[in-house]
């Protein structure tokens, strides 16, 4: 199928990715040869199967249930813009109602 | 510039310092500037990493298998000494605060991480044009492409500042940049090395990789690499490749030379490279025989819905909240934050990927696009099972359908582009290891030629690679 300008700009949205104006008939024409490509599989008859395939272990190995730390070779405060009781602190985002 | 085991024996029994190695890592660093190689390196992180070697005592430094060696390490393997890049304006600055899990075993076998190496923006790509920092040049020729994404790596090993690099592979990464560089580049078994610390593209696929220039300097540095490691649920239960002697001969195997991967209008210069090699494995006693994985051509369609969907996925993460410098947008809400951040922090060709990712993942597409590429992958996966099943040992294919391209040729066209990697991502996609061997040139660049073995079968594929490499030399033209 082909890819309208319509596509791109729902795309994009999803993707929380701001696209220039003057990038988007180039990005059109590209998305368009890069589906066309990808849909050559549709040359495979879906009746032809194969045992599933997973990269990596059969089974999923699990750990023991013990919370234990990634050792940082800097502590979380030196990290953060502001560190105030052992919390971040960030920019506040909004306000509750009634606030 | 001498091998992984020479530095590594004259740093343990005194002959030489580390901190002398590190010297000369530097002045060859400064000197190969020109090439792009390097996004990071200081000379005092060197000599302070040697002066840890050198402040061993001997029976210390005996017991470290890379005491000294200078390593490069792609710049999407995390350090806390230097940043980590992924050569993206939307990491610029960044420095993890824990090692990888390929650093820290690194450090651990005595080896100097020698720098931080350009990539193709977060390792999209196949000739490293695609990074924030400018493109890497060819080192014996400038006008042209070191492959990629692991080209900075590559290109350190060829021009002899480091006798072995980290590069990661997701659809030939390390295979492709080592045979348009003329070095041997080993993509081990998905789950053979951990991915703690590699910056995630696509997970399925992503496996780390090693650069030597030689088959026995990439099996040193592997086996330090290699195992189990609890911070990466995917990674094996399967003790390391060990560093053995070449073969001495092929008698008794079989190698399989699947004909999907000798088309018709393969280059020239390629195709005379893999005549060589079977030539020199019909004389060291092997047996060469034609087989079929007939869903081949559907490999680098498939890889590119695989890939840009696990990658689409992957960088949600990158948003100006979490890493990197923040864009504010002019809506001033979260939402405008986040897509001001990443459309002006990601590049042409990241931004092309997670738009392709994004879109065969979209309601109403996915069982099209990613569920018929699932398919897919099990078919092609299917297809290596039956030939491993049916006789065969190794199989041996080019790695790349010509030798380096020009900058520029494929830039304005990402389907030519993709195509580079058409013998190398189905082997992503199967999990399987694969290594590429210089094997001559053609006009005076290198050909590689690929060799494929089961899982976990990469002992194995480097004894049958050092004998190879014994028995070609890979500095003569092919034809």
């Amino acid at each position: 199928m082909s890819i309208r300008r319509e596509d791109v700009l729902h795309v994009a949205r999803l993707a929380e990715l701001d696209v220039a104006e003057a990038d988007l008939p180039r990005l059109v024409e590209q998305l368009g040869r890069i589906v066309g490509f990808v849909e050559q599989l549709n040359e495979v008859p879906a009746g032809e199967q194969a045992p599933p395939f997973l990269a990596g272990p059969a089974k999923t190995p699990l750990r023991e249930d013990v919370v234990d730390s990634v050792p940082l070779v800097r502590p979380p405060a030196s990290i953060a813009p502001e560190f105030i009781q052992g919390l971040f602190a960030v920019p506040r985002l909004g306000a509750m109602e009634g606030e | 510039m001498t091998s992984v085991a020479e530095i590594a024996a004259g740093v343990a029994t005194g002959a030489i310092t580390a901190g002398s190695v590190a010297k000369r890592t530097g002045e060859a660093l400064r000197k190969t500037a020109d090439l792009n190689a390097t996004l990071h390196w200081t000379q005092e992180i060197l000599d302070a990493q040697a002066a840890r070697v050198d402040g061993l005592d001997p029976i210390g430094r005996k017991a470290l298998p890379l005491a000294g060696v200078p390593i490069a390490l792609k710049d999407n393997i995390v350090t806390t000494d230097q940043p980590t890049t992924c050569a993206s304006k939307i990491l610029e600055g960044y420095v993890s605060p824990f090692d990888a899990t390929v650093t820290a075993r690194l450090k651990a076998a005595g080896a100097i991480i020698a720098s931080k190496t350009n990539l193709d923006e977060f390792a999209m790509g196949s000739s490293t044009e695609h990074s924030a920092w400018g493109r890497v040049k060819h080192p014996m020729d400038p006008a042209r492409v070191p492959g990629g994404s692991s080209g900075g790596s590559a290109a350190l090993v060829a021009a002899g500042v480091v006798p072995a690099a980290l590069g990661s592979e997701t659809g030939g990464s390390v295979r492709q940049p080592a045979s348009f560089c003329g070095v041997v580049g080993v993509k081990p078994t998905y789950g053979r090395v951990s991915r703690f610390g590699l910056v995630a593209f696509g997970s399925s696929l992503d496996q780390i990789s090693v650069f030597g220039r030689t088959v026995d300097d990439a099996a040193r540095v592997l086996a330090v690499i290699s195992g189990l490691d609890r911070n990466d649920a995917t990674s094996a239960a399967e003790p390391p490749p060990a560093v053995g002697p070449a073969r001495a001969d092929l008698t008794g195997l079989t190698f399989g030379i699947p004909r999907e991967y000798v088309p018709a209008d393969l280059d020239g210069g390629v195709k005379a490279g893999i005549d060589l090699t079977v030539k020199a494995i019909k004389e060291l006693g092997g047996t060469v025989k034609d087989v079929t994985l007939p869903h081949t051509r559907f490999a680098v369609p498939c890889y590119y819905i695989v890939a840009p969907a696990e990658a689409a996925a992957n960088l949600a993460r990158f948003d100006g909240v979490r890493y990197g410098p923040r864009k504010v947008g002019p809506e001033g809400d979260i939402r405008a934050l986040y897509r001001a951040t990443r459309g002006q922090g990601f590049g042409p060709e990241v931004r092309r990927r997670i738009l392709v990712g994004t879109y065969v993942l979209s309601s109403g597409y996915y069982d099209a696009y990613y569920r018929k590429a699932q398919q897919v992958r099990a078919l092609l996966a299917d297809d290596f099972r039956r030939v491993f099943a049916g006789g065969v040992d190794f199989l041996l294919t080019p790695t790349t359908p010509t030798p380096a391209f020009r900058a520029g040729e494929k830039t304005e066209d990402p389907v030519a582009m993709y195509l580079a990697d058409i013998f190398t991502c189905s082997l992503n996609l199967a999990a399987l290891p694969a290594m590429s061997l210089p094997v001559g040139r053609s006009g005076g660049l290198p050909v590689g030629a690929q060799l494929v073995a089961p899982m976990f079968g990469e002992a194995a594929m480097l004894g049958v690679a050092g004998a190879l490499e014994k028995a070609i030399d890979a500095t003569r033209e092919v034809r």
